[in-house]
């Protein structure tokens, strides 16, 4: 075990002697604040803030919306909205207003990046060895190659859940600065299951980043498994960040036959089980979706287990 | 004194092709072997099935009596090595490239790692990335690699790659006291005699994946017969005498004869020679048993 910790640090101290690594910290907050100067500015509808006549305010939105809907094309544009609005005013709920909180839950979907770094990472863990040529340095040790393997794959998880702490406290931070922060844990209005209903922010920020989290993981794995199989990182950073945006397109097409539900992207979209979601087959299930993804994890797993320790370190 | 390493029939074949045939020798503790061939006759492949980065396709290899492809971790222990060009992450430091491989092993402290820098001289260069190192820097850095955890077994692939002359004698200096002193088994290998027989005790040769011949360096064996190329004024009469009186085989080259002969003989031509008033400028001997093999080996290693 204290070989396993010697291993993951070392892999660390490599990852992040790289300007490149921190580069992508540096992104992601670059990105981060952008969006809450851009919201702060220019997004009023957002940020609005409700004064103590907020329900004038939200039947005078109200009946702005049902007049935007009588305009060609708009019909049913609003009607969540409306809806929303007088889940407000039945329950009198005040709206709360934009914070930190609801600025880290809009910017959850910047988790694609993380995806998208961590598919970059995971590439280069076994390739870059290669091309650097340090793998001969790296495999004449007293330490299986299991080992060394599971170190480097254990780096790339660390890597995402770092990211995505990161993520998240930037965004409460930049959230905060521009917009507040109302409390602990505000509550606001969500539509679910049952109709529209008042719900905490951390657990709406949990589950969105949780699920974002799966498609993480599984891409990052595919990058990882490539990257052995093939000792390239070029080719298994263009592979998994190709099917991560292809992937959806690649189930609608073949939506239409039986067997495209055991497809891998059919099921990393855990929130097509949300109450507002319909699945993308028919007769698919949260239990199919997570034995599908347990079952290709695994397979990943398994082709960078044998690409990576039964192979030979044959010449350049 | 054991065996330190051990090679027993070891053949490698990649697809159907048979890249080493029969491979058998041995190196004992405190020997420097030279592993010498052409390029492509196999030299690194053997090492990294040395190492465990190939397997072995039938036969095995013995490091202190341990097989290297049943008891891998007991094996490479005790074994230190550079595989083609020491390459070290180049965006850090030479001093953080050791303490990645130092905490890789086991019982390596800084005062080792301190005292490895020192023994290969790179204490000025240390903090330096290892992206900036020249080669020979590189080299060293190598080797301080390799010694850190005191390896019983020292394998150098081409380790005078790339350095100078003067860079070459200290490397040979340092493998000469590794070995006498530490009683460290070397096995250095290059495609160049010149450059590993001042450092070898033995010297075993490769082409096209066969071992032809393991030659002891300074041995007793092939001293008895040498090669000796005379400068003389008169060579159709030297000739006839070294033809006549001695029945030796003759061959001009440009302005030297040159003969086989046993060493003993030497004294004995001389003297007959300048009896018979002939000048003589210059008497060479070869020590050519080896470079001659090798050069015949060299001719006609084909990359099959």
């Amino acid at each position: 075990m204290r070989n396993f910790l010697n291993l993951m640090k070392n892999e660390q101290i490599k990852l992040f002697s790289r300007f490149a690594t921190w580069s992508m910290f540096i992104i992601i907050a670059v990105i981060i604040i952008a969006s809450g100067i851009i919201t702060f500015i220019f997004d009023d509808f957002v940020t609005k803030d409700y004064g103590d006549n907020w329900r004038t305010e939200l039947q005078e939105e109200n009946a702005d919306f049902e007049e935007m809907m009588e305009g060609e094309y708009m019909e049913g544009a609003y009607t969540g909205e409306i809806e929303r609005n007088n889940y407000h005013l039945e329950n009198d709920i005040k709206p709360s207003s934009y914070d930190g909180w609801q600025f880290t839950l809009d910017n959850a979907g910047l988790s694609m990046m993380i995806s998208l770094f961590t598919i970059i990472i995971a590439a280069g863990m076994i390739a870059s060895e290669f091309r650097w040529g340090t793998i001969k340095l790296l495999l004449i040790r007293p330490i299986s190659r299991t080992k060394i393997m599971f170190s480097k794959y254990a780096t790339v998880l660390l890597f995402a859940l770092s990211m995505l702490i990161f993520l998240f406290v930037i965004n409460l931070i930049v959230g905060a600065i521009f917009f507040g922060i109302n409390g602990l844990n505000p509550t606001f209005v969500q539509s679910t299951m049952s109709g529209f209903q008042e719900v905490g922010i951390m657990k709406e920020i949990f589950t969105e980043y949780g699920l974002q989290m799966i498609k993480l993981v599984m891409m990052a794995t595919f990058a990882f498994m490539i990257s052995s199989l093939f000792r390239n990182s070029g080719m298994a950073i263009g592979l998994a960040i190709f099917l991560m945006f292809a992937g959806n397109m690649i189930v609608g097409v073949l939506s239409q036959y039986e067997w495209s539900k055991y497809i891998l992207f059919a099921n990393t979209d855990l929130s097509q089980y949300q109450a507002d979601r319909h699945p993308m087959i028919e007769g698919m299930t949260m239990g199919f979706s997570v034995t599908i993804l347990v079952i290709y994890y695994i397979i990943f797993l398994a082709v960078s287990w044998i690409a990576f320790t039964k192979r030979d370190v044959a010449g350049n | 004194m054991g065996i330190a390493m051990e090679l027993r029939n070891v053949y490698k074949s990649i697809g159907k092709k048979e890249i080493i045939k029969d491979l058998s020798f041995d190196i004992k503790p405190g020997e420097v072997f030279g592993f010498l061939g052409p390029n492509g006759a196999g030299k690194t492949t053997t090492i990294r099935m040395m190492v465990g980065l190939m397997k072995i396709t039938s036969g095995d290899i013995l490091i202190n009596g341990k097989s290297i492809a049943k008891d891998y971790k007991g094996a490479v222990k005790e074994v230190g090595a550079i595989v083609e060009n020491p390459e070290m992450y180049p965006f850090m430091s030479g001093l953080k490239n050791l303490k990645h491989y130092a905490r890789m092993m086991d019982g390596i402290d800084d005062e080792r790692i301190e005292e490895v820098i020192k023994l290969v001289g790179l204490e000025k260069a240390i903090k330096e990335k290892a992206g900036r190192y020249s080669l020979g820097m590189r080299q060293r850095l190598g080797i301080a690699q390799a010694l850190l955890h005191r390896p019983s077994v020292l394998i150098l692939d081409e380790p005078t790659n790339g350095l100078d002359p003067a860079g070459i004698k200290e490397i040979r200096q340092y493998i000469r006291r590794l070995a006498e002193e530490e009683n460290v088994a070397v096995i250095v290998s290059s495609h160049l005699l010149s450059e590993i027989e001042l450092m070898c005790d033995r010297i075993g040769i490769i082409k096209n994946g066969e071992l032809i011949s393991i030659q002891s360096v300074n041995g007793q064996e092939e001293e008895s017969a040498v090669t000796v190329s005379i400068e003389v004024e008169d060579k159709s009469a030297s000739r006839e005498i070294l033809e006549n009186d001695f029945d030796l085989k003759v061959a001009e080259e440009g302005r030297y004869l040159s003969i086989k002969l046993e060493k003993e003989l030497i004294p004995t031509i001389i003297k007959k020679l300048a009896a018979q008033d002939i000048n003589i400028f210059e008497v060479n001997v070869r020590r050519t048993s080896l470079e001659d093999k090798f050069f015949e080996v060299i001719g006609e290693n084909t990359i099959a």
